[in-house]
């Protein structure tokens, strides 16, 4: 962990320091959202004595280190084995319980493209680690929301900028963001701004449809033109979910704008946590909880029936024609039912006639969602394991010892049991079951 | 194609379902090809035992979908346990003896136990395909560092090329339509092929999807005494030697959904959001979640229904093909450069009828 070296706390916190004696020259208005400036780790130990306790981070901040230990024989796999299948099955146990998930989903990403961003305090910098996530986050969230549709905002030299328009191809949308060189960072962002501009492409959004902004924060100001807490409150009124990830340090005005939207606020520690607060984004939301009692008789606003055209694929043999999309003569590709346009890709909205195009596999794939795998239990002991002497997906045979010291919802003998077929998975299968297949190889449903 | 050094692995899923492999060995009026059990279990083995020959790095596992029940009959890196049982005959290859002694002695076990139900079940297919993707998942994992496997000279985290081959002899079981697509989808991710071979019974859709998704091949075998030379004609070469021997492919796929209503197959549907049912005509209350939809929808939907209706109820395509120049809500936006090409084929691709309907809950 190289951004815990003293040295290195040391260099960075130069700048540190500059921007907590403007905060007590000048009181400006937007003192109050650099409350927090400090938060993150670049407080150095001689003046956060008695800093340390105030903040939340630190109290949940269990130092790495020391949860590695070497096993008898020196070797350092157990200890990291352990601790990697720890971290997924705690991953698997929260979403337990069946929830309505909105399984439409509308997300703005908003990049800070500002000067903050080329700080070198994440690996190569913040800016290419950020667009290196954001392409492995747009990639994992159409494999899961494949009906979803994604827009790219950029915010630098104070205004929000349009990188990529809604759309609802994975290709389209990395295509935004290949390009580094037209991202380069430069400037003050401006929150405001680039929250308006996101909020102005969501407008015509059908209720049914999730509005979500997602902002990637590095900077630790934000010059706005107005009072921002009015775009606050407008996005509370427009039921849109905002989350950020901060590189830096909590901004008041961050949290503020994710609880009262329903989002999630984290703040990166290090490249792994800022990938693991981005990937938890992923799985569609749970729908905002309506009254059970009113649920039954009342009409659930965010529910609709939407109209959406299944179209006909065209061989790859077909006399190629060209495609509304982009005008391009190909031989491949899809009919609207509805006006005979031929787009290149679906899931889309048909560019002449705007019905929505889906193949039958992409809403199938949105399935997962509503009907999960039942969690495993972990085995706990020898004697309460079965007679199976192997994995009952992949056949590994099961470990004959018991392991001395395992955590919580670990089983020392590394059998897990699905509580229907009672068949019992290694730790691997388990974590693959529930991630990926969704599918239980015992119950075989 | 650098990777020549590599093996490639093969995870085979057997339909071992007694009633169909019955209806199969049946004589001459009912099928022109009578194929037995016995003979589809020789020639089977005989594939397997060129997988292996083919280079020595190559593995195999081989699972089995019983009536109810799936289980692993084979795998490489757990077959040595076993082998110690088998008589050593001189004149074979002892790596061939090992894959076909156990192989069939564990499905003559499997299939001796199953005497007792009166009852047959639908075979897990889907049990036996999760399975081989766990085992695939298994091989993948960098991180597995078991003594076991390393210690039969296979070694994790070296990706031989995964695929797995369905010789399936049921047809579509529609409650299976779900985790199906889930395992497609997971061999997308896990970036396996998966082939098909319908041996018996009519065309399925459903593993025709999954060959198509997953870039495998599906093929339906209508020489079902030549089933060792399909076998080796088409599935034995590993995918990315495919593209140079023009393995058939499937065309006609379709990918368009039956409502839930009427189990018929629509081009336009009306979905739920919440739940995903599809119906072929607004609804006020969702059949599956009992979701209530604003009245608002159901006018505006209802509205917009007779534009439609002459191209959702009859699918006539001599008229479609007329329209296709000149698309009814085309308000001057652009042209329609598309389709003026192109009615003919999609009515040949409509009539084959492919449905896919699944169920919920």
């Amino acid at each position: 962990m190289p951004r815990r070296d003293g040295e290195y706390m040391g260099v960075d916190s130069d700048s540190d320091i500059s921007v907590g004696g403007e905060r007590k020259g000048k009181g400006k208005d937007k003192t109050d959202k650099r409350k927090k400036d400090k938060a993150k780790t670049k407080a150095t130990e001689a003046e956060s004595d008695h800093l340390q306790a105030a903040y939340t981070w630190e109290a949940s901040y269990t130092r790495s280190w020391d949860t590695v230990r070497e096993d008898e024989a020196g070797s350092l796999q157990g200890a990291v084995e352990d601790w990697m299948a720890r971290g997924r099955r705690r991953r698997l146990l929260a979403p337990a319980a069946p929830v309505r998930r909105t399984i439409i989903r509308h997300l703005v990403l908003l990049l800070d493209l500002s000067t903050s961003m080329l700080d070198r305090d994440m690996r190569p910098t913040r800016f290419d680690l950020t667009l290196q996530y954001a392409r492995e986050f747009i990639v994992e969230w159409f494999d899961q929301n494949p009906l979803g549709q994604i827009g790219i905002v950029g915010m630098r030299a104070g205004i929000g900028e349009r990188v990529g328009e809604m759309s609802g191809n994975p290709q389209d949308v990395l295509k935004a963001i290949a390009d580094r060189h037209k991202l380069e960072p430069t400037g003050e962002p401006s929150l405001q701004n680039s929250i308006e501009l996101a909020k102005s492409s969501m407008s015509h959004l059908p209720t049914h449809s999730s509005r979500e902004i997602l902002i990637i924060f590095g900077s630790l100001t934000t010059c706005d033109p107005h009072n921002i807490h009015e775009t606050l409150d407008a996005c509370v009124a427009t039921k849109i979910r905002v989350s950020v990830v901060a590189l830096a340090a909590e901004m008041k005005i961050c949290r503020e704008l994710c609880d009262k939207t329903g989002g999630q606020f984290g703040v990166a520690m290090n490249e792994g946590h800022f990938k693991d607060l981005l990937f938890e984004l992923i799985p569609p939301p749970a729908q905002r909880a309506l009254s059970r009692a009113a649920g039954a008789g009342a009409t659930n606003p965010a529910a609709d029936l939407m109209m959406m055209g299944f179209p006909t694929r065209l061989p790859d043999a077909s006399p190629p024609s060209l495609c509304v999309c982009h005008s391009q003569l190909r031989s491949d590709g899809f009919l609207c039912p509805r006006c005979l346009a031929k787009v290149c890709d679906v899931p889309t909205d048909c560019n002449i006639c705007d019905l929505m195009i889906v193949s039958s596999p992409h809403l199938a794939r949105s399935y997962h969602h509503l009907f999960p795998v039942k969690p495993y239990s972990a085995v706990l002991s020898m004697a309460d394991a079965s007679t199976s002497s192997g994995c009952h997906g992949c056949a590994r045979v099961f470990p004959l010892v018991a392991l001395a010291a395992v955590s919580e919802g670990m089983s020392a003998v590394g059998r897990y049991r699905c509580p229907d077929c009672r068949g019992e998975f290694c730790s691997d299968c388990d974590v693959f079951v529930h991630d990926v297949v969704h599918c239980c190889p015992g119950c075989g449903q | 194609m650098d990777d020549d050094s590599k093996g490639s692995h093969l995870s085979v899923v057997l339909d071992l379902s007694p009633t169909h492999w019955e209806l199969s060995s049946r004589d001459a009026p009912e099928n022109t090809y009578p194929l037995t059990l016995a003979t589809f279990l020789s020639q089977l083995l005989a594939f397997l035992n060129s997988h292996i020959a083919c280079r020595h790095e190559n593995t195999l596992a081989v699972f089995g979908a019983f009536p109810g029940k799936s289980i692993m009959l084979y795998s490489s890196s757990n077959a040595v346990l076993d082998s110690l049982s088998t008589d050593v005959n001189a004149n074979s290859y002892p790596p061939f003896n090992i894959v076909d002694s156990t192989v069939v002695q564990r499905i003559m076990t499997e299939l001796d136990s199953l005497e007792e139900h009166q009852e047959e079940a639908p075979t897990a297919l889907v049990g036996a395909l999760v399975k081989a993707l766990c085992y695939v998942n298994r091989i993948t994992l960098p991180t597995s560092s078991n003594s076991k496997t390393q210690s039969n000279g296979f070694h994790p985290g070296v990706l031989p090329d995964p695929r797995i081959l369905i010789l399936s002899v049921s047809p579509d079981l529609s409650t299976s339509y779900i985790p199906i697509m889930n395992a497609i989808f997971s061999a997308q991710k896990l970036k396996a092929t998966i082939d098909v071979c319908q041996i018996y019974g009519p065309n399925t859709v459903f593993l025709q999807q999954a060959a198509h998704l997953t870039g495998g091949s599906y093929i339906f075998l209508e020489r079902r005494d030549a089933l060792l030379q399909y076998l080796i004609m088409s599935f034995l070469p590993p995918p990315s030697i495919r593209k140079t021997l023009s393995v058939p492919t499937q065309e006609q796929v379709d990918f368009r959904a039956a409502c839930f209503c009427h189990k018929k197959i629509i081009d336009i549907g009306f979905v739920c959001s919440v739940c995903l049912s599809i119906f072929c005509q607004p609804l006020p209350v969702c059949t599956t979640c009992r979701t209530k939809f604003p009245m608002k929808t159901l006018q505006r939907l209802n509205a917009a229904r007779p534009l439609l209706a002459t191209g959702n109820s009859t699918r006539p395509s001599q008229s479609r093909m007329s329209t296709a120049g000149g698309p009814v809500t085309n308000n001057g936006v652009g042209g329609a450069p598309a389709a003026p090409h192109g009615g003919g084929q999609i009515a040949n691709g409509n009539t084959n009828g492919a449905r896919c309907v699944f169920h919920l809950g």
